[in-house]
Formats: C-alpha cells, sequence, structure tokens
C-alpha cells in the first residue's frame, strides 16, 4: 500500500500538446522528492502510438537531476522510508492519450491505462486531462484520426550542426511526409547535446540545451534518439539524410581536436 | 530599335524556367541579353540548357558551378555551409558531369569570368571570384570598393539568387596627410559618384521567397532598372528531377522555393584555392 507522504498523479494527452513542460514546471516547484515514470498510451484505430524511447525521461532528468525515474517497479519509491523520511513524494505518470475528450473521473479511464496501473500497484490521486481540464494549455490538443509513427536510435551518432538545422527544417516543413509531430536528443561535437521538439500547431521548434555537457573527447554514451509521428513519412528518405548529417570519426576528430588544444571548450558539468 | 537589355542568372539547369523567362524577353521585343552562369548544376536539363544558351547566341561569362564541372571538385572546396549541402552538391556535381557532353563542357570550359561593356561590368560572383557572394546588406564600404575597383558605375551579378538593386551613393574617401614641418594635416577628400550593383537573381533555383524565375531588364540611356518574376512549370521540372534520378528533396525543395544547398552566410567569402 503507497504510504500517506506520497501522491501519484497521471497525466494525459495527445502527443505534443505540453504534457512534458507542463509536468517538468510542476516537479521544478515540489519541494520534496520527485519521481517520472511513462506509461504506454492505449491504441486507437488507425493511430499508432510513437516510441518515446526514453526521450522525456531522459530532458526531465537533465533538467532535474534528481528525479527518480524508477528502474523497477515504480510503487517500491512509493514506500522507500530512505526516500520519503518527512517529505512528500510527487510521482508524475505521463500516458500519450490521443483521443482528449475524455472525463477526469478515475473511473473513466481508458481500461488499458487502468490495468497498468494496477499492475504497477499504483493508485492516481489527481488526474490530469490535456484537452478536458480547462487550467491546461490547450493550443496543441490536435483532433488526431490517422498517425504513422518512426523511431531512429541516434546512439554515438554526432550531428554537423549546420546539417541538422537543415534536415530539421526539411523534416518539420513536409520533405518527408506530413510530419504532425518530431522531438529528439541531438549530439554537437563540442559536447553539447539539445533537445529539440516541435507540434504542427506551434511556431517554429524548440532547440533546448540540455545542462550536462560531455567533453569533447569521442562520442558521448548518452540517450540520442529521434522520434517522428505523422502521416505518409518517408522512413528511407529521413534515414538516409540523417546519414549524410553524421560526422564520421575523422571528421569528429577534426572538430573536437581544436577544442581540447585551445582549451575553449565547454566545460563539462555534472 | 531598343537599347534596353536583359540580364539572366543561375539558370542551374531548369529548361522550363529558362524557356519562360526567354518567352518573357522576346515578348518585350528585348534583343540583347547577358547570362551571368551557372548554366548548370542541380537542375536535370544541363545539356539542354546549355544547348539553348549556345543557339541563341547569349554573351556569357563562367559561374562556379560551370567552372567546378571543367576543373573538378577542388574548384572550391569551401564553398558549402554544411556536410549535408556538401554531399547533396557532389552527388549532383558528379550526375551533371556524367550527363554534359563533352562539346557543352567544352563551351563552358571557354566561358570568360567577365564581360564589360562601357560602364557595365557583367560577374557571376563579384569581380574577385565566381565564389563571392555580394550579399544586398553586405558591408556598405567593400561593396562600393568592389565597384569601385572594377572601373565601372554598375556590377551587375547573380550567385546569391536573391535579386536585388543596391544603390551605393554619398560615398567618398577622406585621408589627413601630415606632412614633415607642418603642424596642421593636409585633408583631402575624394568624392565618388554614385555605384550600383544590380543582383540578377535566379532563373532555375530562386530563392526571393517564392518559385517564381527573376531577372532584370536594364534601360542604359534612362539608367532604369526593373526586377521582374517571371512564372513557369515548376512541376514539370520537379518531375524531371526525379525522372533522372537526382535526390527528391531537391524537387521537394524547388517546388516550396528553397535553394537546393543552403547559401553560404560569409558574404567576405574568397575561395582562395
Amino acid at each position: 500500500m503507497p504510504l500517506a507522504m506520497s501522491q501519484v498523479w497521471l497525466v494525459l494527452g495527445p502527443p505534443g500538446c505540453g504534457k512534458t513542460s507542463w509536468i517538468r514546471d510542476q516537479l521544478v516547484r515540489h519541494p520534496g522528492p520527485c519521481a517520472y515514470w511513462r506509461l504506454q498510451g492505449p491504441s486507437f484505430e488507425n493511430l499508432e502510438q510513437g516510441l518515446d524511447g526514453g526521450i522525456d525521461g531522459a530532458w526531465l532528468n537533465d533538467q532535474i537531476p534528481e528525479l527518480q525515474i524508477p528502474a523497477g517497479q515504480p510503487s517500491d519509491l512509493l514506500m522507500d522510508d530512505r526516500l520519503l523520511r518527512d517529505q512528500e513524494l510527487l510521482m508524475v505518470v505521463e500516458v500519450q492519450h490521443f483521443q482528449a475528450a475524455i472525463s477526469t473521473c478515475p473511473e473513466d479511464i481508458h481500461p488499458q491505462i487502468s490495468k497498468q496501473l494496477a499492475n504497477l500497484h499504483l493508485k492516481p490521486g489527481r488526474i490530469v486531462n490535456f484537452g478536458v481540464d480547462s487550467y491546461l494549455p490547450n493550443q496543441d490538443t490536435l483532433n488526431f484520426t490517422t498517425l504513422e509513427a518512426l523511431d531512429i536510435d541516434l546512439q554515438d551518432s554526432i550531428w554537423d550542426p549546420n546539417s541538422l538545422s537543415s534536415f530539421w527544417f526539411e523534416l518539420v516543413n513536409g520533405a518527408y511526409g506530413d510530419v504532425y509531430r518530431a522531438k529528439a536528443l541531438v549530439n554537437l561535437p563540442d559536447g553539447r547535446c539539445f533537445f529539440c521538439n516541435w507540434i504542427v500547431s506551434q511556431q517554429g521548434s524548440q532547440f533546448l540545451p540540455l545542462e550536462r555537457i560531455e567533453p569533447p573527447h569521442g562520442r558521448p554514451k548518452r540517450l540520442s534518439r529521434l522520434v517522428v509521428q505523422g502521416k505518409a513519412l518517408n522512413p528511407t528518405g529521413i534515414r538516409s539524410t540523417i546519414e549524410e548529417c553524421l560526422f564520421s570519426d575523422e571528421v569528429l576528430e577534426l572538430h573536437q581536436a581544436p577544442l581540447r588544444e585551445t582549451n575553449n571548450n565547454l566545460q563539462p558539468t555534472r | 530599335m531598343t537599347t534596353t537589355h536583359a540580364v539572366i542568372s543561375c539558370l542551374h539547369a531548369n529548361l522550363a524556367a529558362l524557356e519562360a523567362v526567354l518567352e518573357d524577353i522576346d515578348q518585350q521585343g528585348i534583343s540583347t541579353i547577358t547570362c551571368l552562369g551557372d548554366l548548370v548544376g542541380y537542375g536535370p536539363q544541363p545539356n539542354e540548357v546549355v544547348q539553348l544558351v549556345r543557339e541563341r547566341a547569349i554573351p556569357t561569362c563562367q559561374g562556379c558551378w560551370d567552372e567546378d564541372i571543367i576543373d573538378g571538385l577542388n574548384a572550391c572546396e569551401c564553398s558549402y555551409p554544411s556536410q549535408l549541402a556538401e554531399k547533396r552538391g557532389h552527388r549532383a556535381h558528379h550526375w551533371t558531369a556524367d550527363q554534359l557532353t563533352e562539346e557543352n563542357k567544352a563551351f563552358l570550359a571557354g566561358l570568360p569570368m567577365t564581360l564589360r561593356k562601357d560602364q557595365l561590368l557583367f560577374v557571376h560572383g563579384s569581380p574577385n571570384s565566381q565564389h563571392e557572394y555580394l550579399l544586398p546588406d553586405m558591408n556598405a564600404f567593400a561593396a562600393l570598393e568592389r565597384v569601385e575597383t572594377a572601373g565601372v558605375e554598375t556590377l551587375f551579378c547573380g550567385h546569391t539568387h536573391q535579386p536585388y538593386i543596391r544603390e551605393l551613393s554619398g560615398g567618398s574617401i577622406q585621408v589627413k596627410v601630415q606632412a614633415r614641418g607642418t603642424k596642421t594635416p593636409r585633408e583631402e577628400t575624394m568624392t565618388l559618384p554614385m555605384r550600383r550593383i544590380v543582383n540578377a537573381g535566379s532563373v532555375g533555383e530562386p530563392r526571393h521567397g517564392n518559385t517564381k524565375a527573376t531577372y532584370v531588364v536594364h534601360d542604359p540611356i534612362s539608367g532604369d532598372i526593373n526586377i521582374r518574376e517571371v512564372d513557369y512549370d515548376v512541376a514539370k521540372t520537379c518531375q524531371a528531377i526525379l525522372d533522372a534520378g537526382l535526390p527528391d528533396v531537391f524537387a521537394w525543395r524547388l517546388r516550396h522555393g528553397f535553394e537546393y544547398a543552403e547559401r553560404a552566410e560569409d558574404a567576405s567569402h574568397v575561395c582562395e584555392r
């Protein structure tokens, strides 16, 4: 049974509606320990769930280093005396949910979500529903009817920054199909990593630098991924363009060697 | 007979665009045309475009793509702003080099770097290099220097794919000379007459916000210069790109009014090979 000194929030909403940004803001404000978990969203006909691949968790963990992302049963955290002590733990559970118009009553949660929560022994004390709750931003709750998803692992990849700019421009403007949603974690040769974020209903893309900067010594071993959702996607075109944007070992060394020699490189953090 | 002449540039193997522009010029009764180069590159019809320029006997100076096709990729390796643009550019280069006939290659090889007529100079990039970009917001002193050292009143260029007319007026050079034995330096001022840089934009790869082909019409008597925009069958060229096996994204970029590869942002870039 969960202890009294903890609370679980369930955050529901369609792709790109601002769930993760809203969660970040809540977790930053929370004075005690906090945790994050992501559930598989319920399946709807013609709507392919985009595999997050850990992007949101990695982004939140970069912004909030003390954030707990459980490796095992998330409910274990709710009973961890060492973690809780005198403080209240806030655990936020995020779910991608295409159909926004559902009620906020726990009894009305989609059965596929309820089943997952029961298996994890999680009982949400609050349900936050983008597209329903009027206090939430609602500018991005699109009415999706058909959706394809593409997930590309970019582990060990380093991008040419100018090529990344061109590729992202083409991607979100329709060169590889009608993209509704794109997000990525990408590494640059100077050790920075950017969270790239785009939704069709928003003006422009977000390019948010992660707090953690790696030294300019080869390829960092952190999560790097691209997730795209849309219609009539061209995976072959996307993959082949990405290939042309990534640095080979030789070219990467050409970029990183001067940074090491002049000692002007960005200082590694954490 | 009209003295008005037309200046076209950056055809980039786009036959439909070139035919539409020539038709527009013909309808105005203009018989004198000057071309500022880049007949080939990226586009799907290099031989057809070179052939048409040759048939019309249009005086042409050599563009950077025309030079690279003849001299090879070593002609200028520093003009691509990204790895992606470079790889795409190289692919387009190899495809174009394979397609061009020896006769058309010889024609491109024989093109002059500049053409001069009275107080007018015609170049692809700048008087210094086919690869230098004279962007519309380039430092005024540097821009004036390019025209003044060429010894002309009006410099016609292309290369940026952005048509513009820039008047450089009120230019002067002021020097103070402190002679030995004198206490007060002597001031000398040379006032320069108005100079103009006219960029003809691009026939085959417009980069000015829409897909229309651009060129300029100049009346040397009145001094009037008009930038003209011409509709052409963009879809036809896009289909030809796909049929030719060039990258699909070239067609997408052309259809949306974006350049095939990005342009270099450094206006002072001069290849130093």
